[in-house]
Formats: C-alpha cells, sequence, structure tokens
C-alpha cells in the first residue's frame, strides 16, 4: 500500500497546540490512536522517544520526520502536524520545526517503513511544497496537496 | 507450441497486497504451465538516501538494512512454501538496489513474460508516479504487467482451489 492510501484528514492536525517535542510526538499519536490502528500508545510513545533519545529526526528547513519501528502497530502508520510559529524540535540546522511527518512501522515491515520514509523525504525537498504545507490552514489542505 | 506466458515474476516487498499477489501468480502459473520466480529488493538505494538526507544515523542504516535482509529471507521462504501448497515449485530471487531498476533487470535477464503485482495505491497522485516503487516498475518494465485486485476473491480462489 502506497503511502498516500494512509494519509486522511483523520490523523492530519493543524496548527498543533503542543509546543514541546514529546508533546508534539504525544499528541501526533493521539491522532493514530484515534483511528484504532495502534495497540498500545505507550509502547509506541516510548519507541518514539528512545530513538529521538539517539538523535533529533529534526531535519533542516523546518521539517521534522520523528519515527520509530514498534510491535504495538501492525502496518505502516503517518500522522502530520504543522505548526505556522514553530516548534524547538532540535533540528540539525538549529532553526524550529514547522511540518512533522510521525511514521511508525512494526518491525516485520522494514522495506515499506523504509519506503514511506524515502516518499517523504523526496516530497519535503521541493521549497514549495513546504512553504503550501506550512501555510496551510486546514486538514483538507494537506491532503489536496499531497494527493495533487 | 510455446504459450505466451512462459515465465512469470512475482515482486514481493513483505506487504499484504503483494502476499495476496504470490497467491494469484502460484494459480496462474500453475494453470499456464510457467515457471514462477518470486524477487524481493532490499531497497538499499532508498536506505542510502535516508542517511544522506540525516534522517537515518549511521547505527540505524545498519540495523534497518539487516532488517530488510531478515524480511527478504522471511517473505521468500513464504512465498516457496505458498507455492509448495499448490504444487508450484517458486524460484526465490533476492536482490538488492533501487527497487524498479532491479525489476527491470532481471526481466531482462530471465526473459520473464509477465510481472505479477499486488494491488496499488487507491488514490493516484502525480507524486506516485516517481516515489511508488511498485507503479514505477509497473511503468518502466518491457514485459506485460499483472496487478492483482480483489483480495478475498483471491484468497477464496487460493483455499477452494
Amino acid at each position: 500500500m502506497a503511502l498516500i492510501d494512509n494519509i486522511t484528514e483523520q490523523v492530519i492536525k493543524v496548527p498543533l497546540t503542543e509546543t514541546t517535542k514529546e508533546g508534539v510526538l504525544k499528541e501526533l499519536l493521539q491522532l493514530l490512536t484515534a483511528t484504532g490502528k495502534v495497540q498500545d500508545e505507550t509502547a509506541a510513545l516510548n519507541a518514539l522517544l528512545e530513538r529521538e533519545s539517539r538523535g533529533s529526526t529534526g531535519l533542516e528547513n523546518g521539517v521534522a520526520i520523528p519515527h520509530a519501528k514498534t510491535d504495538a502497530v501492525a502496518g505502516v502508520l503517518v500522522a502530520i502536524g504543522i505548526a505556522p510559529q514553530g516548534i524547538d524540535f532540535e533540528a540539525h540546522d538549529g532553526q524550529p520545526s514547522k511540518a512533522f511527518f510521525l511514521i511508525l512501522a512494526p518491525s516485520d515491515q522494514s522495506s515499506a517503513h523504509i519506503e514511506a520514509l524515502s516518499e517523504i523525504a523526496r516530497m519535503t525537498r521541493s521549497a514549495a511544497f513546504l512553504r503550501t504545507l506550512i501555510g496551510s490552514e486546514n486538514p483538507k489542505e494537506v491532503v489536496e496537496l499531497i494527493r495533487d | 507450441m510455446k504459450g505466451p506466458i512462459e515465465r512469470i515474476m512475482v515482486y514481493i516487498d513483505g506487504s499484504e497486497e503483494s502476499l495476496i499477489a504470490c497467491e494469484y501468480a502460484v494459480l496462474l502459473a500453475r494453470a499456464v504451465s510457467a515457471e514462477l520466480l518470486a524477487t524481493y529488493v532490499v531497497n538499499t538505494r532508498a536506505l542510502n538516501e535516508l542517511v544522506k538526507a540525516r534522517i537515518f544515523l549511521s547505527e540505524e542504516e545498519a540495523e534497518y538494512s539487516r532488517d530488510m535482509e531478515e524480511d527478504a529471507k522471511r517473505y521468500l521462504d513464504h512465498a516457496v512454501r505458498t507455492g509448495a501448497q499448490k504444487g508450484v515449485t517458486i524460484e526465490p530471487i533476492r536482490t538488492a538496489g533501487s527497487v524498479h531498476q532491479e525489476l527491470n533487470r532481471i526481466i531482462e535477464e530471465r526473459k520473464v513474460d509477465l510481472l505479477v503485482l499486488g494491488e496499488l495505491a487507491h488514490v493516484r497522485s502525480r507524486r506516485d508516479e516517481f516515489y511508488n516503487e511498485a507503479e514505477r516498475a509497473m511503468r518502466s518494465v518491457h514485459c506485460s504487467v499483472l496487478i492483482v485486485k480483489d483480495e478475498e476473491r483471491v484468497e477464496d480462489l487460493f483455499e477452494l482451489d
């Protein structure tokens, strides 16, 4: 299944209300939990925090891609959050992160996990795409942009 | 006289859709007496891109590389067992690199007549044409391509046959 099939308005938050790294992870994770596809939210959060402890997933140009392997999920799950004001995610370039793509995958689906991360990495290379994404006012606009 | 389909290849990536495609390919191979290959590509190109983009730490690269090798073995073994259930011998092929390029290479080298893929995304995006590996393979290979849909029907066919 392609990544795009997993991206629905239900798993997108615009704008994010939390303002800390852990808060953002929890807020995005709750979107996924609400879909009924996360069997153990605590285990999933711990996997995300453990990954962050090894090095921030805050990249450059306002993008963060928190990700983790966890058997708390049965398939690859993606949640998206937008914080136009920016959040300190300890990004590589020291700048606040504004677009968050959270990815969870079970340990036996590494190819699908890598393909999903790769798709997001390619999408976010486009400055025009990122500008429009961060300027989105609601989940519907995000879905339309990604499906464009 | 040779038939139009002598050698079939099914692409396995571990997704449910690809495993259903494998079941269909087994039934098809038996029906037309074709050879059947099952290919899993360890997507090292994507892995390298993720390291370059600093999404992966170097330790993660090694970890995911091991995971993908284990996945390759697990899913190819599963494919071989699926074939054996119906008396069809499947030749497992594990390779590494860019998925669509590797599929193209094997199709050329092994003179594959038909590539069998699992169902693609329900939503079509312009981006998918460039990013989704199965879509890229579908568009770029030189042989005919069969996209397996209707999971329930295929499972019923496989169970009842």
